[in-house]
């Protein structure tokens, strides 16, 4: 463990959970940004290296906007992805350069407004010809529609039961609960659930991810120098990235099988195999429940779960704090926030460094944590150093 | 309703072909004569060989439901129809490789099954769409026809 290219996540920090937030985008991503240095026990004039999104940072928060805001000399400047699959992904280049010596502390963050802004994440999708030409007209306009689909052929193929999606829904609240400070403070039990209002079918409320404002940040550099900061260095032990060859465009409707989350195998085996470990050292998984179904998933696609079988493994337990693979120990998208996974990697890293609290994972030592913008998939492994 | 006002305002140039057909009363798909392929959505080259050279190939129409959705929410008050309506996800017999997004119709929810017989309508229905008006193509159950 003593690699030189072994880089750590030394500071991280988040705002409130919320739905609408009074502060404005940059101001919620500047706050994360210090709260992430501070915690690391760095200044800005220390950062000299950013990874951010491709689309949605660019437009909305930029990394020149951050940077002379706070006063950071860049000498290193990448971008990954979009969204969730770029916020886990993100170490893959951090680690590329701080390795070759062009940079020796990056920034990674990510805020998102789609709590107040009008069109929220319906109109992100606007950004593709096709989708507004021949799927909008019918009114198939919104993720939980996309989803909905994908669910009932799931249902068909795997025979996943509306309890089974109601397990893993009440199991995150659980979490976001022992967690506390989540956007929803409710309990949902499966009652509940079977009575809550229904989406898309067969996708009700609990089913679908919050909308929020609000940002994190976390801040990478190299191992041996984590080491003389103030807390406790979490390793980045391995990072994945994948596509497939699909537009946006096509991704929700054509090619695949509708049941699989594009990359994410691919992605999951490059980040366990750098790691050099299996599926049965991971204490916690962290994964992007934008949906009760695509974290389901998910789970099966980087390899947690036979195909076909995570509706009984959630309905088990399996997932729950104190089971076999807890997963999205607060709360996740689906009750804690939904800022696109950057607090993912946040939890990841609380849980890692033992202060995670009333939902601290027992013996966490390897957690992994991975995110999705599809055709777009990231996984980032991570331990307790 | 005039064949022109049939379906929104082409986004891309390639996209356009559907519509001219559609008013036409016929369902047509990009075709690749040298693959012997359909694609969809319309992209500049034939994804399997690279060709610019993209026929539209006219298809019976007969379908079979891959999926379905029922929505409930309406999510953007300028688009897609009152709530609830159903959204399917449409395979092609004569067409593999395509799975095109639509309406369905004059159907109970209760008779709905993954793999049923579906046929078009080319009815215009009035709804917002970007060019006001609605696409006129939905479909229904091909059982009774």
């Amino acid at each position: 463990m003593t690699d030189p290219a072994s880089i750590a996540i030394v500071g991280i920090g988040e705002t409130p959970p919320a739905r609408r937030s009074d502060k404005d985008v940059r101001t919620l991503t500047i706050d994360a940004v210090l709260a992430a240095l501070d915690d690391a026990g760095l200044r800005p004039c220390d950062v000299d290296g950013i990874v951010t999104d491709t689309v949605v940072m660019p437009t909305s928060v930029p990394r020149d906007y951050v940077a002379g805001q706070l006063g950071i000399s860049l000498r290193y400047d990448a971008a990954v992805s979009y969204g969730g699959a770029s916020i886990v992904a993100a170490p893959m280049l951090a680690a590329q350069a701080i390795a070759s010596g062009r940079a020796s502390t990056v920034l990674v963050y990510f805020g998102i407004d789609w709590g107040t802004r009008a069109s929220g994440p319906y109109g992100f999708h606007d950004i593709y010809p096709a989708k507004l030409e021949y799927e909008k007209p019918y009114g198939f306009n919104a993720q939980p529609i996309y989803f909905g689909l994908w669910a009932r052929r799931y249902m068909h193929e795997y025979g996943l039961t509306p309890r089974q999606l109601g397990s893993l829904c009440v199991t995150q609240r659980e979490h976001a609960l022992l967690k506390g400070g989540g956007q929803i403070p409710k309990p949902l039990s499966l009652d509940d659930y079977a009575n809550a209002p229904m989406i898309s079918e067969p996708l009700r409320v609990p089913d679908c991810c919050l909308i929020s404002d609000g940002a994190g940040a976390y801040v990478m550099t190299s191992l041996e120098r984590a080491k003389d900061l103030a807390r406790p260095p979490v390793q980045v032990i391995g990072t994945g990235f994948a596509s497939v060859p699909t537009t946006g465009d096509a991704v929700f409707t054509q090619g695949s099988d509708l049941m699989t989350i594009p990359g994410a195998d691919r992605a999951a085996a490059q980040a366990l195999g750098e790691a050099g470990i299996t599926h049965r050292d991971v204490d916690f998984l962290e994964t992007y429940d934008c949906f009760s179904i695509s974290c389901l998933l998910q789970i099966e696609d980087m390899g947690f779960c036979p195909k076909g079988e995570v509706g009984a493994f959630v309905e088990e337990g399996h997932t729950r704090i104190g089971g076999t693979l807890p997963v999205n120990t607060h709360g996740g998208l689906l009750s804690y926030s939904y800022r696109l996974g950057i607090e993912h990697v946040t939890e990841a890293v609380r849980q890692l460094r033992g202060e995670a609290g009333g939902n601290q994972v027992a013996a966490a030592e390897v957690g992994v944590v991975s995110g999705l913008s599809i055709p777009d998939y990231g996984v980032l492994a991570l331990a307790k150093h | 309703m005039s064949e022109a006002s049939v379906g929104p305002v082409s986004y891309q140039k390639e996209f356009a072909p559907f519509w001219r057909e559609l008013a036409k009363h016929h369902l047509s798909f990009p075709y690749c004569a040298s693959c012997d392929k359909f694609h969809w959505y319309p992209l500049k080259r034939c994804p399997f060989c690279l060709t610019e050279a993209i026929e539209w190939a006219r298809i019976s129409g007969d379908a079979q439901l891959y999926s379905w959705t029922i929505v409930h929410h309406r999510f953007d008050p300028d688009s897609g129809p009152d709530v609830p309506y159903i959204i399917a996800l449409l395979e092609f017999p004569d067409a593999p490789g395509i799975r095109l997004v639509s309406n369905l119709l004059e159907v109970d929810a209760a008779e709905l099954e993954v793999g049923m017989a579906l046929v078009p309508s080319f009815k215009p229905r009035p709804g917002p769409t970007e060019a006001g008006t609605h696409p006129g193509l939905s479909f229904r159950p091909a059982i009774g026809r």
